[in-house]
Order: C-alpha cells, then structure tokens, then sequence
C-alpha cells in the first residue's frame, strides 16, 4: 500500500514537472519566436538547447562593459539565483527551479529588449531568443 | 536620606564633622557624571547608530535636573537654593581670600563653587534643549518633531557642538576648582561627594542645617513629572511638518526593485529624477528602458514626492546634488562626507554588493528616514 502511494506521488510529481516545463503560454511564445525565426532565415530547422547554452554563457561584444555575459548577473549555474550589480537577488532562470519563467510575453519581451542591448549593444534575433528560452527550459 | 536625629547623633560623636552632602544630592551628582560621561562618549566617540543612548543620557540628564531643581527647595541645607545664593554672595570675600591664598572656609559650596553650580546647570539646560531641536528638526522624532523645520534642527546642532566645548572646558574648571579647594582645606572634597561628611574648619561655630523634606520632594517631582508627562504626550500627538504621507507604489517596487532597491523619492531632487527617467536607455551602464505607461506612472510618483516634498534630514541634504554626476546618489557630497570613514571593502560584501544598496544597512531605508540608530553593518564589515 505504502509503496503504491510512494509510486503515485512519483508519478504525479512527474505530471507535475511536465507541466510546469510544458505550459502553453511558453510553447506560444516559442512558436512566435520559430516563425520569425523561420521568415527572417529559410534554413531555420528549431531551435538548439547547444546553441542557447553557448549564447548565454559566451562573453559577448559591443554591450556595455560592465556586462559582457548573460552569466554576469544570472550566474553560471541557471538553477541557482543570480544577483544584479545593485545587489537584488534574480529567481533562477532554470524553468525546473522557477516554473513562470518565459510565460508572460510582456516580461519576455521587456527583459530581451534590456538585457541583449546590455549585453550585446543590439536586439537579440528570434532564432536566439528561442534558443535561450529551450536552453533554459531543459535546466 | 537623613533624618535631624540621626544628624545630631552622629555631630554629637564627631562634633568638627557635618553631612553637607546628603544622600539624594550624592546619588544625584554621580548619577549626573555618568549620565553626562555616556552623553560624551556617544557623542564623541561611539559610532553613529548608537544615537540612541546618547538620547537616553540626554533624557537621563533632563529628569536628575528636574530632580535636583525639587531637591533645592526640599533637600537638606546644603542642598538648598538659598544657601546657593547666600554662598554666591560671597563672591568678592571669596576671590580676594583666594588671590592672597587664603580663602576662607565655607561648609558646602565656597562662593566660586555655587557659581559654578548654577553655571554647569545652565550649560546642560542649553545643550538638552539644543538636542531637544535637533532631534525635532533633523531626526523629526522627539517631542519637538511637530513642531520643528529641518533648518532650525539644522542650527541647533551647531549650537549644541559649539556648547559641548564650553561644557568641557566648565568640567574641567570644576575638577581643577575641587583640587585645589581640596588642597587649601586639606580634605578631599571628592570623598566628601561619596561620604557625605566635610571637616568643619576650627574656629568656625558649628552650623545648624535645616533638614530635608523627602516627602514633600517626592509629591514636587511626581507633578513635576505628571505635567512634563502630558505636555510631552499632547506634543508628540503633532504629526511632524514636511513628511508626506508615502503610499507604497506596487509598480515602483516590481519595476525599479527587480535591479535594485528602489530608492526613497525624497534622495534626490525633481530636476534629477526627471533627468534620470529620460535615459533609462542607458541607466548607469545598463538599458534599463521601459514601457511608456510604466515610465509615466513611475515619473509621477517621483516627481510627486521628489525631495523638495520633505523637509526630512535625508531629502535636505541629498537635495544638493554633485555637480558633475547629478543624477548619482552616492555622488552628493552629504553621500559622501557621510560615508568618507568606512572600509570600502563594506560595499563589496556580498549582503551589500553595490553603494547603491542602502537598505543593506540602513534598514529603514524604505521609509526615507535614514536613522543614525537603524544603521546596522552586515556581520563582519567594520566601520
């Protein structure tokens, strides 16, 4: 009996984290992302948990100095918490650790605009937004 | 406290001895010393946030005056108005005798003494009201807060640091004026202000001391104290002038306090907020832009509660900004001077991280206040 409950409470645990991973309002906001991607390149084929991983932690140029990394202020591990450079604590960014990231458009919209001009003196492409955001909802 | 019998016994043993100190008046003085000795030490040499206890002193130092004003109605002879008065009089005599080293004798205080007396009570009437000011007027808290502008706490503080000088320099004409005394009668007038028994010199007739009135004095200082109680209590009712009533804007704290804390309105004036708004684009080295319905709401609260809504000791100071980096809070010169003596390696640990972090010590940041009492260095940073 006991072990049954413990393979039930497994079981809904994993339906649980399968969700928070799989929630629509994110799967949405991919699929925007997939197809500008896919108008701005023809060869788009999805987007890549390798590319998204290298993005966020290259030391990126023509940002601002004091920033040169996605890492600078969300840290090199996505499941810990990272800190900005006024010393506020940022939730992680793992999607396993903080289940709402990357499901309100605005919020995604607002912080991609900020933080790649931050980083990289540019907007960041659809192509790396999505890569970021697959990246970040397999940690 | 000392009864006439018990005094006549005990001048009936000793017969050239008299208690010129009784015991309330003993208690008093070196309640009175240690009261003043911590009032110094905090204000000297302790670090800031610990105002409180110089407060405290300063309170301290206000109910043993209030005491001894009773006490010199209804204590024991010695410790009586009048015979201060009567011991003034003798000014001349005293000072003639003294300039030709022979000073004559007096039971109590010598003319010099009494003088000093009501010179060192004056002194400290004027530096507790000063601190009354300053604690009203820059801390607004205290009975005066309602009553007091930032500019008047302003002047008072200068006042009260020009005081403590004289202060100390009376303390030490007093020490030097007990020495000497000291020397020229031959017995020690500090162990008379701990035993209560001064040598009556010979020749002099023994005097007769009128005894104290205990109870009476006890009923004095409880109205006195009753009514200083009420007015205290109608005064701290008045809300102080020029602290707005701050609604917490949910918008402000998401917005700003998602990179840092989000400081007080009151830091900097309008013209700077207003500058500082425009070029979120690039806000001290990041794009920290914003949709235009936040930045409006945003800007209306700060340009609403800007520094010159306070008249706070925080928006005062902060409301001069640096020349050169008028949109920095840290840059103000009162930022700086004020932080000129810590370790700068205090910024750089991780629970404070950046200057910009206030509330990592001043932990009523939030409310604007700043008090020096609220400030607490994250464990292991030294001031």
């Amino acid at each position: 009996m006991r072990r049954l409950s413990f393979a039930a409470a497994a079981i809904a645990a994993l339906l649980v984290s399968a969700a928070a991973l799989a929630d629509p309002a994110r799967d949405a906001i991919l699929a925007a992302f997939a197809d500008q991607a896919k108008s701005a390149d023809a060869a788009f084929a999805g987007f890549s948990t390798d590319r998204g991983r290298a993005f966020w932690t290259a030391t990126h140029s023509g940002g601002k100095p004091d920033t040169p990394s996605c890492t600078t202020c969300h840290g090199a591990d996505p499941k810990a918490a990272g800190q900005t450079r006024a010393g506020q604590s940022i939730a992680p960014m793992a999607v396993s650790v903080t289940p709402d990231r990357f499901t309100d458009p605005e919020k995604v919209a607002k912080w991609f605009l900020r933080n790649c001009n931050s980083v990289l003196g540019r907007e960041c492409t659809a192509a790396e937004k999505g890569d970021v955001i697959t990246y970040l909802s397999s940690q | 406290m000392i009864g006439t019998a018990r005094t006549l016994r005990e001048l009936s043993v000793s017969p050239r001895r008299v208690r010129v100190w009784d015991l309330p008046t003993r208690i008093f003085h070196w309640l009175l010393v240690l009261a003043v000795g911590v009032a110094l030490w905090t204000g000297f040499i302790a670090p800031e946030w610990w105002l409180g206890l110089h407060r405290g002193a300063g309170y301290a130092i206000v109910l043993l005056l209030a005491f001894r004003f009773v006490w010199a109605f209804y204590g024991s002879e010695y410790s009586r108005l009048t015979y201060f008065i009567r011991a003034s009089r003798h000014f001349g005599d005293y000072l003639r005798g003294l300039l030709l080293l022979r000073p004559p004798h007096y039971v109590g205080h010598n003319p010099v003494g009494a003088l000093m007396v009501f010179a060192l009570f004056a002194m400290l009437i004027a530096l507790v009201a000063s601190g009354l000011l300053v604690e009203g007027g820059e801390e607004k808290r205290g009975p005066l807060a309602g009553l007091v502008a930032y500019q008047t706490g302003f002047v008072a503080k200068g006042l009260h640091r020009i005081l403590v000088y004289l202060l100390l320099s009376m303390i030490l004409v007093h020490i030097a004026g007990v020495l000497v005394e000291s020397r020229l009668q031959r017995a020690s007038l500090v162990r008379g202000m701990i035993t209560g028994w001064m040598r009556v010199p010979e020749g002099m007739p023994m005097p007769s001391p009128r005894p104290a009135h205990p109870l009476r004095a006890a009923v004095a200082l409880g109205l006195f104290t009753s009514v200083a109680a009420g007015v205290l209590l109608v005064l701290s009712r008045i809300a102080p002038p020029g602290i707005p009533d701050l609604a917490p804007n949910a918008t402000v704290a998401a917005e700003c306090g998602a990179c840092h804390w989000p400081y007080h309105p009151s830091l900097l004036p309008r013209t700077s907020w207003a500058a500082l708004l425009a070029g979120l684009e690039d806000h001290f080295g990041e794009d920290a832009s914003l949709p235009a319905d936040t930045l409006a709401e945003i800007a209306t609260y700060y340009e609403r509660y800007a520094a010159e809504a306070w008249d706070s000791e925080a928006a005062r100071r902060f409301a001069t900004v640096s020349p050169n980096e008028p949109l920095r809070i840290t840059d103000t010169p009162y930022w700086v001077a004020k932080h000129a003596g810590l370790d700068p390696a205090v910024f750089d640990a991780p629970a404070v991280r950046s200057k910009s972090n206030c509330i990592a010590c001043h932990r009523d940041a939030d409310s604007g206040r700043f008090d020096d009492q609220a400030i607490a260095l994250p464990k292991g940073a030294s001031p």
